[in-house]
């Protein structure tokens, strides 16, 4: 596919790809954690960056694929802004109160999503899942037949699309016509569902069957075709990413791009 | 008896094994020796447990599949390789390399050893590729390239034996030839333990034909010789693809039967001449499918007339399915397209609804894939029930498919419950519930045995007769040398000839009137200017 094929691989590519997901894990812990609204602002704002210097994607095909964040971000702002708690009130109407505590929670829990998004978007865009999946057993010890398991049912997805159209088409030549409302969306998944998982089932077992016959056991050991290893490149980005959560914290501290903090009463109640 | 002496590779004894929830056994007190380098075909009716036996022998029962069972002694072999049916369910990884690669690491091979490893192999099967052609996705390949691969795989566990399961049941005729070729430069000095129904190419090269019966028992075990000639009548009753088969049918009552109403049917006065005058049912012109915005399909020019009877071939990937998708108007196409005169709105955008021409009743290579209910009844009557029918018309309608189309089962029977042959003719009688005059199939034979083929093939003749016109894929030259019609050939996205089936067989044309026999006439290229004028 066009869309997914950076104008140039970084550096960031050939990281250990299991310990960039690591990596990129702990960055998302402090993110999802942290109450802090200037932290993390400038948080989003470092993951944003990132992704733009690391993914060696353009401008262009980035914006569109963020284009759905914005969604992201809107959708989840809104319905905390909307119904969310607050004491300062500055509208009510009918069910509808926005205080301004709901207004920079909902902002808060959104720069949150979409930061879970960014870098995503950026482990997704920069490793191959295969990889992945090596590293984690070479260098994580994850169990062959989880790792092994996930990179074929990774293979079969593409077929079990295929299967989704067919599937279309069939019940469109069939005239099948769903009803409105909730029993409508019942029948449409009862009838994707059924031949879909039978299939998948079916298919997912014979595999099982193939791999063991070609002598895939559990307990044996094995070599690797793809030998992943650490580098310097880990450490870099160990120290690079170290050095950046720092800075965000403590610029957030000293000189905030913007903040704001719950009014006091209310932290008093809290606690 | 013991028989697990000597120098034999495998053997076993007494078994007897059932599957969970089953009342009866599969197999019960079998004993089976295959002796060091025997090349052995197992030939039986479709679920008696032929394929069981090579899981058993292999060890996949009960290592990886739990089933119990019971035996006296198994000798199995120390090392093994299994093909198995399905092209597509065999691989782990996505890339050719990686697959290979699989078998290796599990092997514990040195990764520097793996590449030379992998060509190797390649080689043997006739599969060339270079070093750096090694890395390429296993869904780019043909579906008898991927069954080669599958052995290619196998050969790096270095078998002494070789268990084969219908590698050739889902591939085309050259794709068959293909597997059993590299089958048979491979495997040599290996054993080999086969269970096919096509077996045309594998019958000089077996020693052995070991014949079961529907209860798991063995009813003969010889030469292929002996037991194509001494047990016929099993081999026809099991719908075994045994090399005369075809043969055999042709000169049987129900084909010749066919045959002699096909001939009245094509000489009688009243309807192939007036319906040749008629303008075409379905007509073509510069028609054109697309995919997205590339054309997948292009017919320059085609016609089908009432109760015709067309075969449409061409390789894997052609575009044959494309063909069909574009009639049914699931994809986005251009041209003139008319059917009974009237010009067909057609479907401008893969977004927009479109509603498939209703003259049309089409039919998917996999049956499951278009069962819409729980029963076979309602099955048969979904299409009717939604045009609110009385329910009366409705019974006689689905009762009268059911048995014209030989389903003797249980009418509150879930469709997945039926055997292959009968979940295909279930798919065709719920397809034309609606009476309409041309059907449109894809592959609705592939992979059926021998009975099962014979028995659609003569369900789609009595339709054709009652006046429904026939398209149809298929890879198989035999139906299309005693079935059909017409053949429309689509090369490389393009329908590129359609030509007349001659019909030579002497035991059809010696009973009725040679001269006049319709179907003879010499092939016509499309480009040429006399099919134009026909069709106009």
């Amino acid at each position: 596919m066009e869309l997914f094929t950076p104008q140039k691989e970084t550096w960031f590519y050939h990281v250990n790809p299991a310990f960039k997901f690591f990596i990129i894990f702990a960055a998302l812990l402090i993110t999802l954690f942290n109450r802090h609204f200037a932290f993390a602002l400038h948080l989003l704002l470092i993951y944003i960056l990132l992704l733009v210097l690391w993914s060696g994607y353009s401008w262009r095909k980035l914006l569109l694929l963020l284009a759905p964040f914005v969604l992201i971000f809107i959708s989840t702002a809104s319905t905390m802004i909307l119904f969310g708690k607050g004491e300062v009130i500055w509208w009510t109407w009918g069910i509808i109160k926005i205080s301004e505590e709901s207004f920079f929670r909902g902002l808060l829990l959104s720069m949150k999503t979409v930061s879970f998004g960014v870098m995503g978007l950026l482990f997704v865009l920069t490793t191959k899942p295969l990889l992945f999946f090596y590293a984690l057993m070479q260098q994580f010890h994850l169990p062959a037949k989880y790792g092994y398991s996930f990179i074929a049912a990774i293979r079969l997805l593409p077929t079990v699309w295929e299967e989704f159209h067919t599937r279309t088409n069939a019940l469109t030549i069939r005239g099948v016509r769903y009803k409105a409302g909730i029993q409508g969306i019942y029948e449409r998944i009862r009838l994707y569902a059924v031949p879909l998982l039978a299939q998948s089932i079916r298919r997912a077992q014979r595999i099982a069957v193939a791999m063991e016959a070609k002598q895939f056991h559990i307990s044996s050991s094995r070599t690797y075709y793809y030998a992943t290893s650490y580098s310097r490149r880990d450490a870099v980005l160990l120290i690079t990413l170290v050095v950046l959560l720092i800075f965000a914290y403590v610029s957030a501290q000293y000189i905030p791009l913007f903040e704001w903090e719950p009014p006091v009463h209310q932290a008093v109640i809290l606690q | 008896m013991n028989v697990s002496q000597l120098s034999s590779d495998l053997s076993i004894t007494n078994l007897r094994l059932k599957f969970a929830g089953e009342s009866s056994f599969i197999f019960k007190d079998l004993s089976f020796v295959v002796p060091q380098g025997q090349k052995i075909l197992l030939l039986g009716p479709s679920g008696c447990g032929k394929s069981t036996l090579l899981q058993v022998l292999s060890g996949i029962i009960p290592t990886s599949i739990e089933v119990p069972m019971k035996a006296d002694s198994i000798q199995k072999p120390d090392s093994w390789g299994f093909v198995f049916q399905d092209p597509d369910t065999q691989f782990c990884m996505p890339m050719v390399d990686e697959e290979l690669a699989f078998v290796l690491e599990n092997l514990s091979v040195p990764r520097e050893q793996m590449k030379a490893r992998m060509t190797s192999v390649l080689e043997m099967v006739g599969l060339h590729l270079d070093l750096d052609e090694l890395h390429v996705p296993i869904q780019s390949f043909s579906q008898g390239m991927k069954q080669r691969l599958a052995l290619a795989t196998v050969l790096l566990l270095n078998p002494e034996v070789l268990f084969l399961d219908e590698p050739s049941a889902l591939l085309d005729p050259d794709g068959t030839m293909q597997i059993w070729e590299a089958i048979k430069y491979v495997a040599s000095e290996k054993t080999v333990i086969i269970v096919e129904h096509k077996i045309e190419h594998i019958i000089s090269y077996v020693d052995r034909v070991v014949l079961f019966n529907d209860k798991g028992e063995i009813i003969a075990d010889d030469t292929p010789d002996f037991v194509f000639s001494n047990n016929k009548d099993e081999l026809q009753q099991f719908g075994i693809w045994y090399p005369d088969v075809w043969q055999d049918y042709t000169q049987s009552n129900t084909y010749q039967t066919i045959m002699h109403e096909k001939h009245l049917y094509n000489q009688s006065p009243s309807i192939p001449a007036v319906s040749r005058k008629r303008p075409p049912l379905l007509w073509l012109h510069q028609f054109a499918g697309y995919r997205e915005k590339q054309r997948k399909i292009y017919v320059r020019e085609a016609a089908v007339h009432t109760g015709e009877w067309i075969a449409i071939t061409g390789e894997n990937g052609a575009g044959k399915s494309t063909f069909l998708l574009s009639l049914m108007q699931l994809l986005r196409t251009e041209g003139t397209y008319v059917i009974e005169g009237q010009p067909i709105v057609q479907a401008q955008s893969r977004r927009k609804k479109h509603t498939p021409p209703s003259q049309l009743a089409f039919v998917f290579q996999n049956p499951e894939m278009q069962f819409v209910t729980d029963s076979v009844y309602d099955e048969i009557a979904f299409a009717l029930q939604l045009e609110k029918r009385p329910q009366v018309e409705i019974d006689r309608i689905v009762k009268g498919l059911l048995s014209s189309f030989h389903l003797h089962v249980s009418e509150d029977r879930h469709p997945y419950q039926l055997s292959m042959g009968q979940k295909r003719r279930l798919s065709v009688a719920s397809a034309i519930v609606q009476n309409q005059p041309i059907l449109l199939l894809d592959e609705p034979t592939f992979g059926l045995d021998a009975k099962s083929t014979f028995a659609m093939l003569e369900r789609l003749e009595q339709l054709r007769v009652s006046g429904v016109s026939i398209l149809m894929i298929t890879h198989d030259p035999h139906i299309v040398e005693y079935f059909c019609d017409h053949v429309w050939e689509i090369r490389e996205g393009e329908l590129s000839s359609i030509s007349k089936v001659k019909r030579p067989t002497a035991a059809t044309t010696s009973l009725y009137d040679a001269n006049k026999d319709v179907d003879m006439a010499e092939s016509h290229i499309i480009h040429s200017e006399a099919a134009t004028k026909r069709s106009k």
